[in-house]
């Protein structure tokens, strides 16, 4: 399988979690935990052009389900995906600052990020624990629009990173917490469409989500 | 001599569906009609009148005082609030009435009482009518156009023009391919009542290109049948108009808040702050308005195309080529199609199909109109101009406001935006930003596509 080229606003991410992860503590027999999250993914990077055709709103809920484990007490490894999903329609747009006209023409957006990232969590012992964490992955692009039955799609798949902030609570078997996330997901968008008009060619941003996980 | 024709208009690309051609059933023959030229030079101005423009706060007995002392026998108020046709007494030459009339203060501005012509160059006729005689709408891709919208008749388009034939009544009579056209109310400016006859045949062919019946297996097609039509009559019965009637045609049209294009495939006459005023009026009150570039082969756009917030349409031919008689120049907006006449580049194949390259669609013989008085010898024409290529950009107009865009600056830009670029790349002085793909205008952008 080709594997995506990493693009130079990935590498320096790339690299830390690289260094992280060879520089972490030799791992005594860690925590495992499997964790379902829910919440708000936002364009941020893409906003005016998510907004021009979500009708005024630039993102969405989505989901995700990841696997954890932990390296001594605070340091620790994350593998997941996530799944975001958002219908609009064709819209008109002249130039940046213009007014938007929707031209009732369904379109539905999906983005799937997988990641990896290492994560340290403060507060040995405590119930609280905050944690910050950092990584990269891929991230698969795919809108679909419908006008009059000729179907109108763009695909990609292109390399990402991001770094995350959060807070989970409990000492048991299931733990509850939250976290915010900002990732960068470049040259995905902007070739066509209102992304053109608009300069903006990253579909990455502001994620914001409550974890269930269940630590073994 | 009665035409049959049979025709169904093809299914959507999109489904697959095929694109049916049923042949012509009766007789046909085709004639060629000698081309008139006028008998002797048009002037630029009517001699005995002037259009005047008072400020806001002059009063009734302030306008009569003024106007008389400047030569007027007698004065018609105008639709617009302070604009009045100044009809001059014998003594007095426009010339004289102006420099009076300039000279008082509670005058804005005052002008000649321009002549516009229709912007048609030549004709041929034909009494063959296929849908795929209409290599126009083929350019355009019609077809594709329709699978996506066809126009709706709360969206009406104002033809300014010599009135079209969209009533029995008197002499007139209804074409015959206007069974479903939706006309709403109009008015004729040249004799002041509310019957907007054709009396030329240039507006009929002008709002057929719009609005002819489609489906409905007779005669052709039009750009966006489903759209309704208002005849606003502003030339006479040879194509002639002025100042007062276009500015009071536009006025009038635009105070009817259905209507969200106006179409003038007319030009000439010079600049006109009456006609200026009144198109950004209606440009106020969001109704687009297209023009024809005119038809003196020039580097200059005609007025009142020329005007920045009308949309100017030249013309090509069946290669896409710019048409020898299209004005063009830095004014100039988009291209649509206006055929050559000397030409036979459309049949399948870019082959001669032995017809000339004009835009096919219904009308009655103007020969027989002005040599009789006939109005109802109607047949299918193959005309061409830049007065033909205008009504395929406000068709699309119409087609854009229907589909969400209802903006006038909006719809000039998506029209301009998704023009398919001809020439130099990007805009130029020849096809300015290319010519019109109405599916492409309606189909919109996605996110990255």
């Amino acid at each position: 399988m080709k594997m995506p080229a990493i693009s130079s606003a990935c590498r320096p991410v790339a690299l830390i979690s690289l260094a992280a992860v060879l520089c972490a503590p030799a791992a005594r027999a860690g925590e495992a935990s499997l964790t379902l999250d829910g919440g708000w993914h936002d364009l941020t990077n893409a906003a005016n052009s998510a907004k021009a055709v979500f009708d005024g709103v630039s993102g969405g809920p989505t989901g995700g389900v990841a696997l954890q484990y932990g390296l001594g007490e605070s340091f620790f490894v994350r593998a997941g995906a996530r799944y975001f999903q958002r219908n609009g329609e064709r819209v008109f747009v002249a130039a940046p600052g213009s007014p938007v006209f929707d031209l009732g023409h369904s379109l539905k957006v999906r983005i799937i990020p997988a990641y990896g990232l290492i994560g340290f969590r403060f507060l040995q012992g405590g119930s609280f624990r905050p944690y910050i964490g950092i990584g990269g992955g891929v991230t698969s692009y795919n809108e679909e629009s419908d006008v009059a039955g000729e179907i109108f799609t763009s695909t990609a798949t292109k390399p990402s990173g991001q770094g995350v902030i959060g807070l989970d609570y409990g000492r048991g078997t299931v733990r509850f917490g939250g976290e915010v996330g900002y990732s960068l997901v470049p040259d995905v968008i902007g070739f066509g469409g209102v992304s053109n008009v608009y300069g903006e060619d990253d579909i990455g941003g502001l994620t914001a989500v409550v974890r269930l996980s269940f630590v073994r | 001599m009665k035409l049959i024709s049979r025709l169904i208009v093809g299914a959507t690309l999109a489904a697959g569906g095929a694109f049916l051609l049923h042949p012509l059933q009766a007789s046909e023959s085709i004639r060629i009609a000698s081309l008139r030229t006028p008998a002797e030079p048009i002037a630029a101005h009517r001699a005995d009148e002037v259009v005047v423009q008072f400020r806001n706060q002059v009063e009734d007995r302030d306008v009569s005082r003024v106007t008389r002392e400047s030569g007027a026998d007698r004065v018609r108020r105008g639709r617009s609030r302070g604009r009045y046709l100044m009809h001059l007494d014998a003594g007095f030459t426009v010339a004289e009435a102006l420099d009076r009339l300039r000279a008082r203060p509670e005058v804005e501005y005052a002008e000649p009482n321009a002549i516009f012509r229709a912007s048609q160059v030549r004709r041929v006729t034909a009494n063959d009518t296929f849908f795929n005689a209409q290599w126009h709408l083929e350019m355009v891709d019609a077809p594709r156009t329709w699978a996506i919208q066809s126009g709706d008749p709360s969206v009406v388009v104002a033809v300014l023009d010599t009135g079209i034939a969209y009533e029995d009544f008197g002499p007139y009579r209804k074409a015959p391919d206007f069974g479903t056209t939706v006309f709403v109310q109009g008015f004729d400016f040249i004799n002041n009542d509310t019957h907007a006859n054709d009396d030329n045949f240039h507006g009929t062919h002008v709002a057929s290109v719009i609005a002819e019946s489609t489906n409905n297996a007779i005669g052709g097609a039009g750009l966006a049948f489903g759209t309704a039509l208002m005849p606003v009559k502003v030339l006479d019965a040879e194509g002639v108009g002025d100042t007062f009637s276009i500015a009071e045609g536009i006025d009038f049209a635009a105070e009817n808040q259905a209507v969200k294009v106006i179409n003038m495939s007319l030009g000439g006459g010079g600049n006109s702050s009456s006609i200026a005023n009144a198109v950004t009026r209606a440009v106020g009150r969001g109704v687009t308005v297209v023009a024809a570039a005119g038809n003196d082969g020039e580097g200059t756009v005609s007025f009142p195309a020329s005007l920045a917030n009308v949309i100017a349409v030249g013309a090509i031919d069946g290669r896409k080529q710019k048409t020898p008689y299209s004005n063009f120049g830095s004014a100039l907006d988009v291209v649509a199609p206006g055929g050559d006449i000397r030409r036979d580049d459309t049949g399948p194949g870019q082959r001669p199909d032995g017809r000339p390259d004009g835009i096919l669609q219904q009308t009655f013989d103007p020969d027989t109109a002005a040599e009789r008085g006939r109005y109802d010898d109607f047949a299918y024409f193959f005309v061409v101009g830049t007065s033909q290529a205008c009504p395929h950009v406000a068709a699309l107009a119409a087609l854009l406001y229907r589909q969400g865009i209802t903006d006038p600056s909006a719809i000039q830009a998506s029209i301009q935006s998704t023009a398919e670029d001809l020439g130099p790349a990007g805009r130029d002085n020849t096809f300015g930003h290319g010519l019109l793909r109405p599916s492409v205008a309606l189909t919109g952008l996605g996110l990255n596509r």
